[in-house]
């Protein structure tokens, strides 16, 4: 089926949905107002082009759900753990990468923070206040796989100051 | 493409939705998550009418918003957030649908004829012949006609209308999203509504239903 005019007629129909749709200009409108006050045809076949429009009113919409947009969160925070992953394998030493291996940590802490959040339902301050000491390290835990590594950081208090410490590093 | 201060500047302050990508772009979880809570069941609205498959529009609004995770880094307000979204989502319903072509599949197998899109306007006419007794326009029945006119036009014209209709986008930016001039979309938009025309007006006027799929010769 062509999109392009194939008589003059459809110029006439462009102009009129045109006019329907607000995208003449003031001239152009103009001239479309005095041509529908003179001719009936005319005035037919705009009426005929906005009545069937209107139809289009009765197709489906879809509302937004909460599950569909969970579900979706899910599978970005997934993609943000992969884009991390992926980071950390590469070379660690260039800042550009460590920047973006920082970026990408956060918005996986912060998803991941998303959907504790939701699932939380039952008592959800209680247990996001248990869980805040490990939000708030999250993309520090993420950069470090062994567990017990990190148990020997604790004991030896090092986490406090690890924001410190990695802000001088990524400075120099 | 390289966007100017001042266009970044007029689209930022104008539209609340550029701002929360900006935010995203700094990685904001809470702004993503009230984007995809704005614009996810409009994107499912037009992708299922682009494509004609519920389940396959809420893939690819999903796939939609992937994408603008993974380009969030690169985002620039040059446009509104609607057009650069639904350009995304233009894309990913194109190659959806080049993809299920090379396929050779029949679009949409639904058991509900009305939904399938796959017969082309004139077959839609032709095989809408037999004039049906006058009667309450059915609501159900309407939606189906509707559904039917729509899913008949190309894929350029589908797209064009539902922009319009659904997202109200004006003509530049529906030409944005779909590549092409202003001046194209107003005759693609044209053509589209003569065509709808065709099918819906005999309907309106007569009851005279398109008639349902497996009648068409095809």
């Amino acid at each position: 089926m062509p999109d392009e005019p194939a008589n003059a007629a459809l110029t006439l129909e462009e102009q009129l949905v045109a006019y329907l749709d607000g995208e003449l200009e003031p001239e152009e409108s103009r001239r479309i107002e005095e041509l529908l006050a003179s001719d009936a045809e005319a005035q037919e076949i705009m009426q005929r082009l906005d009545r069937t429009w209107e139809m289009l009113d009765e197709l489906e919409r879809h509302e937004p759900g909460e599950e569909t947009a969970r579900s979706t969160m899910e599978m970005v925070a997934a993609a943000a753990e992969e884009e991390v992953a992926g980071l950390r394998s590469s070379a660690p030493a260039r800042r550009r990468r460590r920047l973006a291996l920082a970026a990408g940590g956060l918005l996986a802490a912060s998803l991941a923070g998303f959907l504790v959040v939701s699932l939380l339902t039952l008592d959800p301050n209680r247990e996001l206040l248990e869980d805040l000491p490990v939000l708030e390290n999250l993309d520090a835990y993420l950069e470090v796989d062994d567990v017990e590594f990190l148990r020997e950081l604790s004991r030896q208090q090092v986490f406090a100051d690890f924001d410190d410490a990695d802000a001088g590093d990524e400075e120099s | 493409m390289v966007v100017s201060d001042s266009t970044a500047r007029r689209y930022t302050l104008g539209d609340p939705d550029v701002r929360l990508m900006l935010e995203v772009r700094d990685d904001s979880a809470a702004a993503f998550e009230e984007l995809v809570l704005r614009y996810q069941g409009r994107l499912i609205t037009v992708l299922d009418h682009v494509v004609g498959n519920r389940d396959l529009a809420e893939d690819l609004a999903q796939e939609v918003f992937l994408r603008v995770y993974r380009n969030r880094k690169t985002y620039q307000p040059g446009a509104k957030f609607s057009t650069w979204l639904f350009t995304i989502a233009n894309n990913v319903a194109l190659n959806a649908l080049r993809s299920r072509s090379r396929r050779r599949e029949v679009r949409l197998q639904t058991r509900d004829p009305a939904r399938s899109g796959v017969r082309a306007m004139e077959a839609v006419l032709a095989a809408s012949s037999g004039q049906m007794p006058a009667r309450q326009l059915d609501k159900a029945e309407m939606r189906d006609v509707v559904r039917m006119a729509v899913g008949a036009l190309n894929d350029r014209q589908r797209l064009a209308v539902l922009l319009s209709k659904f997202e109200e986008l004006s003509y530049a930016d529906i030409a944005e999203v779909m590549d092409i001039s202003p001046q194209a979309i107003k005759s693609l938009l044209a053509r589209a509504r003569c065509n709808l025309r065709e099918v819906l007006q005999p309907y309106l006027e007569h009851g005279e239903r398109p008639a349902a799929e497996g009648n068409g010769g095809d």
